[in-house]
């Protein structure tokens, strides 16, 4: 994976450059996708002299932004305009370069896969850029789009969540559809992903633990992906047929990403796609319609045949696919509540005992339900919620005996990281300076980040604040995604869209392979 | 107590200063002597001869039973030698006190520790307990502990593993869990006593893992059934002695199957668990019939069947109880007996259609009987018990209370020179003559009971006392005749420790008086419906009767003075009966009561009371431990 993530250093230094020009009206913000760290540090509010927000003060920041949409402004539309020229020119090289390889590596029709998805969603990149410039005119056109693709995400998340594209190999065969309208985009995905299903029921499907049935919707590329890792000799240990069980594996970030829907227009994250339609409703009478409340329907040819499990990413774990007797976990949930409890922190710690700590947060609702009453304590320290496990541990130890329960002060949930309790005030500044709308960003706390991980606690805090107000999110969505960290970039930057990344991941997981 | 010692040694030390014979011997040869000083008389006049053998016996004694918790931890650092500790008589013993005592750094050598009913001690006191005590504890007796959980006995059971006898007795709230853990942590217990308390089948699961477990008892355990019985009698217990007094769910099928299991019980206690014995039971007796020496079955329907095949196959049964049993007739005692010659011990109470016949079968077939129970048995004259006491010359206890015994039955019995009890009560035939046969004979007797023996006159008495010198336990309930006189020859009753004078109004405070000087050991006394006594008697009791600790006074006309003082003043007074002392007024209570310093466990008063009397002294005597109960009866004020 590592020459990957050169590709990606190197895609990300472009979009910098081209930072300061940028210029956005406020309610472009909604569209923002996430920035890189590096342009997360130019891009800070009081860095940008020529920003007409000048925003030095989050809350500042939020009166002076809630001027009204129509409020257009030349400037920045040829600002965006110069962006989409450059985002073109840059689509045109990847592609040329994979022309020009096309006869060394096209035996690597993994890695041609990858060249094809970033191609996709640099374009859709390009797609949302022009759609929202037009929107800076039109608002009213602006919201009907938006609410017409909200699966535009799908590719873009992808990109953003994946920082491992290179982009010097091979062909792109994907071409770039029209993209005057959302509906036709809205298309384009569903002709990309062979399953047919919206984007959207597919997330709510994937979080759902409960419906198994959910699994088995995915966009194809990463179907083909691991099929091909399979067949590329991939050791994966298993004896199983390689028709009756399938194999998916979910990168990192995706897994530790809080929100999967997330609001075109005031950027709130929502877990599933039904609240985020509830949520809408808010946004207009368009979106109170019976026909946008509905569910989305499934496509008719999505039923395929292959059972689909997951595989944990974390290498040596049991649950990953490498490991010999891997051991598949069934859900999407699974796969998140497996990773958070097996390689993160433990970064809940009760605020009742203060010793019991998870990493699941649902965990720790749990456990604190029970946390302090009849809390039977052993004289070693653990503690027991019911006396007869209290007194079956003491009767198999020698010398323990049942101890007075420590009666502890009751604080608040300590918050896993400095990351959810210093930048949520900025957020919810940050998404009403944006839209006006109020929209209380305060769901974008990560409890789930990985405290473990520095880095990316250090960027997030930046990432999460300034992502909705800056108007470098352009140049972050295009260039600055493929950054180290893409996890904000997965947050924020696909705010306007529902989701998918899985797509990306299993294509890492086989570069990686590769 | 032992404070009272020091002071009166010192009294005595001016007398014995310097005395050349006591200061000569070493400590080791007074602890040599010490050993065959068994009495308390014996050694409290030991202990009041030198410092040096104060000294002595304090370190050598072994028991102790303090009375105030307060003094716990002294006499605990100063008696190092103690191995029996009975804190059964200490009120408001509590986790504190218990833990304090512990901390003195005593109990290194505790053996036998004795917690009953100590309601305040918890979990805390026992850990602190168990702590001290680990490296010995043998014995603890937690009956009606009612603070204990299974928290406690997880610690008793951790700190003191070789434990070997535990009683938790009516501890409610220890349960399964409790028990489970015990049975895993003191893999050595022979004695387990686990009754009243709340516990089901499955503890007796754990319990069947105990190999030692020699004595279980467990009376009243209601969720007990036949599955249990079963559960034990595959377990891996060498159970000798099983009590399973009204469990009322298990049945005689139970019983049977616990039999299969364990050969070697000698001991089964059945007592009102079930109605009927089934031959499937019976049958199985055959199967331990060479080792049950013990067999009661209180309560149950036996016909004389049932008993034949009983006394058939327990050839060596010694004792058998077949109290309140229905259907058992002559014939059917006389079946049983027929092939028990061993037996000792025939409890009969209540066996109303027993005659003489029946006593004629005992006394040609168990001449070795040495207890026998007949209470109520109204058809028995004095030609069974001439039969009985011919034949059977050991016959040490006798319960012919309501049996309609005349002086010439009492003849008979003063052939047993080895009677220690003998229980007369409701015989109101009985006259001096006849008590006059029993004193010129009985000389080893300890417990008389003449309740209602109206005929029984200061005579009767006289022949009592002066043949009867041992006698320990006396009732003289309503025997009205009685007078001061009869006190006065009750008074070189030295042993005499309860005394019962209910409704004797003849009798006076002189003669109370003259009781107080000469019964020095009298710890329980009643005077109930005593008219005559006043506060003189009181003072008496006051004066002399140091040991007194249970007290009943109700109705006797004495005043807030008398009370006054003799609250003040007797140190092991922990349980007094005050109902309707209509002499005494509000202020003689209070002040009574708040002489008393919180000595008092139990108290009886008016519920009239409860308004009258400060809430502040309620609160402290309830501080103390002391319960108060109170009866629901009009306040009546005469003073």
């Amino acid at each position: 994976m590592d020459h990957k993530l050169k590709g990606t250093s190197e895609a990300s230094s472009k979009p910098s450059s081209l930072m300061p020009g940028n210029h956005f009206n406020p309610a472009n913000l909604a569209y923002g996708f996430a920035q890189s760290p590096k342009t997360q540090s130019q891009a800070l509010p009081s860095y940008h002299p020529d920003n007409k927000m000048k925003i030095t003060n989050p809350l500042e920041s939020s009166q002076t932004v809630s001027t009204p949409i129509l409020d257009w402004d030349p400037r920045g539309m040829l600002s965006n305009l110069s962006f989409l020229e450059q985002k073109i020119h840059q689509v045109q090289d990847i592609v040329r370069q994979i022309i020009s390889q096309e006869g060394q590596f096209s035996n690597r029709a993994g890695e041609l896969a990858a060249q094809q998805q970033l191609v996709t969603a640099d374009l859709t990149c390009i797609i949302i850029q022009l759609i929202s410039t037009a929107g800076t005119l039109l608002p009213s056109i602006k919201n009907s789009l938006l609410s017409t693709n909200p699966m535009l995400g799908a590719p873009t998340a992808a990109f953003g969540s994946n920082p491992n594209l290179n982009t010097n190999q091979q062909r792109n065969e994907v071409v770039t559809p029209e993209m005057n309208k959302g509906s036709e985009y809205e298309e384009l995905i569903k002709s990309l992903s062979a399953s047919g299903e919206d984007s959207d029921e597919l997330m709510l499907k994937c979080l759902d633990a409960g419906r198994a049935g959910g699994a088995d919707e995915r966009i194809p590329i990463d179907d083909h992906d691991l099929k091909e890792s399979d067949d590329g000799g991939a050791a994966d240990g298993e004896n199983l047929p390689p028709g009756s069980y399938e194999v998916l594996q979910l990168e990192k970030e995706e897994i530790l990403a809080p929100h999967t829907h997330f609001c075109s227009i005031c950027g709130k994250g929502f877990k599933r796609d039904a609240n985020l339609r509830m949520h809408m409703r808010g946004h207009g009478d368009e979106y109170k319609t019976p026909a946008a409340l509905a569910k989305p329907a499934r496509g008719p040819a999505s039923e395929p045949a292959l059972v689909r499990r997951y595989s944990c990413p974390f290498a040596g774990c049991k649950r990953n696919k490498e490991h010999k007797k891997f051991q598949p976990l069934k859900t999407i949930l699974c796969v998140k509540n497996h990773y958070k409890r097996s390689h993160c922190d433990k970064s809940y710690i009760c605020s009742r005992c203060n010793t019991k700590k998870f990493s699941v947060i649902a965990d720790l609702k749990t456990h604190e339900k029970h946390c302090g009453r009849d809390k039977w304590l052993c004289s070693c320290g653990t503690t027991f919620s019911r006396k007869d496990k209290l007194f079956g541990h003491v009767a198999l130890f020698q010398g323990h005996t049942p101890a007075l329960p420590v009666d502890l002060p009751i604080d608040d949930v300590k918050t896993p990281n400095n990351n959810n309790s210093n930048n949520t005030p900025e957020l919810s500044r940050g998404g009403e300076a944006v839209n006006g709308l109020g929209g209380n960003m305060s769901s974008y706390g990560f409890p789930s980040s990985t405290s473990d991980d520095i880095n990316s606690i250090d960027i997030k805090g930046v990432d999460d604040s300034r992502g909705y107000f800056s108007p470098m999110n352009f140049d972050s969505c295009n260039f600055g995604v493929l950054d180290d960290f893409p996890r904000p970039a997965f947050d924020v930057a696909e705010n306007p869209f529902s989701f998918l990344p899985s797509g990306s991941c299993s294509f890492t997981q086989r570069n990686g392979e590769s | 107590m032992s404070g009272d010692e020091e002071e009166e040694w010192g009294r005595r030390r001016r007398r014995i200063a310097g005395d050349p014979v006591t200061a000569a011997l070493s400590a080791d040869l007074l602890a040599l002597i010490l050993d065959r000083v068994a009495a308390a008389r014996d050694r409290k006049a030991w202990r009041l001869v030198s410092r040096g053998f104060l000294r002595a016996e304090a370190l050598h004694r072994r028991a102790l039973r303090p009375l105030r918790r307060d003094a716990l931890p002294r006499l605990l650092r100063r008696f190092p030698a103690l191995e029996l500790l009975d804190l059964s008589a200490c009120p408001a013993l509590d986790d504190a006190s218990l833990a304090a005592a512990a901390l003195g750094g005593a109990g290194r050598r505790l053996r036998s520790v004795c917690l009953a009913r100590a309601s305040g001690v918890g979990w805390r006191g026992l850990e602190a307990a168990a702590v001290a005590d680990a490296a010995g504890l043998r014995e603890l007796l937690l009956d009606k502990c009612l603070g204990v959980t299974d928290v406690g006995l997880a610690k008793v059971a951790v700190g003191c593993p070789a434990l070997d006898r535990l009683s938790v007795k009516w501890c409610l709230e220890i349960s399964d869990i409790g028990i489970d853990l015990l049975a895993k942590k003191c893999p050595d217990l022979r004695s387990l006593d686990i009754s009243y308390i709340k516990v089901t089948n499955e503890s007796l699961r754990s319990i069947s893992s105990l190999r030692k477990l020699e004595d279980l008892a467990m009376v009243g355990c209601y969720f007990i059934d036949d599955d249990g019985m079963r559960i034990l009698s595959r377990g891996c217990n060498s159970f000798q002695s099983i009590d399973v007094s009204r469990c009322e769910n298990v049945s005689s099928g139970g019983l049977a199957s616990l039999l299969e299991g364990h050969h070697l019980l000698r001991s089964i206690n059945a007592r009102d668990c079930v109605s009927e014995l089934t031959s499937c039971f019976l049958s199985k007796l055959s199967v331990i019939s060479n080792t049950l020496n013990i067999l009661k079955l209180d309560g149950f329907q036996l016909s004389v069947s049932a008993l034949k095949i009983i006394g058939m196959s327990c050839k060596n049964l010694v004792e058998i109880g077949l109290g309140k049993c229905k259907g058992v007739t002559d014939e059917g005692i006389s079946e049983l007996v027929a092939n028990c010659a061993e037996l000792r011990t025939i409890n009969l109470v209540c066996c109303h259609l027993l005659t003489d016949d029946a006593l004629f079968s005992i006394a040609n077939n168990c001449k070795k009987v040495e207890c026998l129970g007949l209470e109520s048995c109204s058809l028995i004259t004095e030609k069974g018990l001439d039969q009985l006491t011919i034949c059977c010359s050991s016959v040490k206890e006798l319960d012919l209370t309501d049996c309609n015994v005349n002086d010439a039955g009492l003849k008979c019995m003063s052939r047993c020179s080895e009677l220690t009890a003998l229980k007369l009560g409701l015989c109101a035939s009985i006259s001096d003559e006849g008590l006059a046969y029993i004193g010129s004979n009985c000389e080893k007797l300890q417990e008389l009971d003449l309740y209602r023996c109206t005929a029984v006159t200061d005579n009767g008495l006289a022949a009592i006392a002066a043949g009867c010198k041992s006698l320990k336990r006396l009732n003289l309930c309503y025997c009205t005749q009685i007078s001061d006189t009869g006190m006065k020859h009750l008074s070189c009753l030295e042993e005499l420790t309860d005394l019962e004078l209910r409704g004797l109004v003849r009798v006076t405070s002189s003669g109370i008086t003259s009781l107080a000087m000469g019964c020095k050991s009298l710890v329980k006394l009643e005077l109930k419906r005593c008219y005559s006594v006043d506060d003189a008697g009181l003072w008496a009791l006051a004066r002399y009767s140091e040991n007194l600790r249970q007290l009943t006074i109700s109705y006797c006309p004495v005043t807030g003075l008398g009370l006054c003082n003799l609250l003040g003043t007797l140190r092991c007074l922990q349980d007094v009966k005050l109902v309707h002392l209509s002499w005494v007024s509000i202020e003689g209570f209070e002040l009574a009561l708040r002489a008393s310093c919180g000595r008092l466990k139990k108290l009886k008063l008016l519920s009239g009371l409860q308004e009258v009397l400060s809430p502040e002294l309620l609160q402290m005597l309830q501080s103390r431990g002391c319960r108060i109960r109170w009866v629901d009866k009009p306040l009546v004020f005469k003073g």
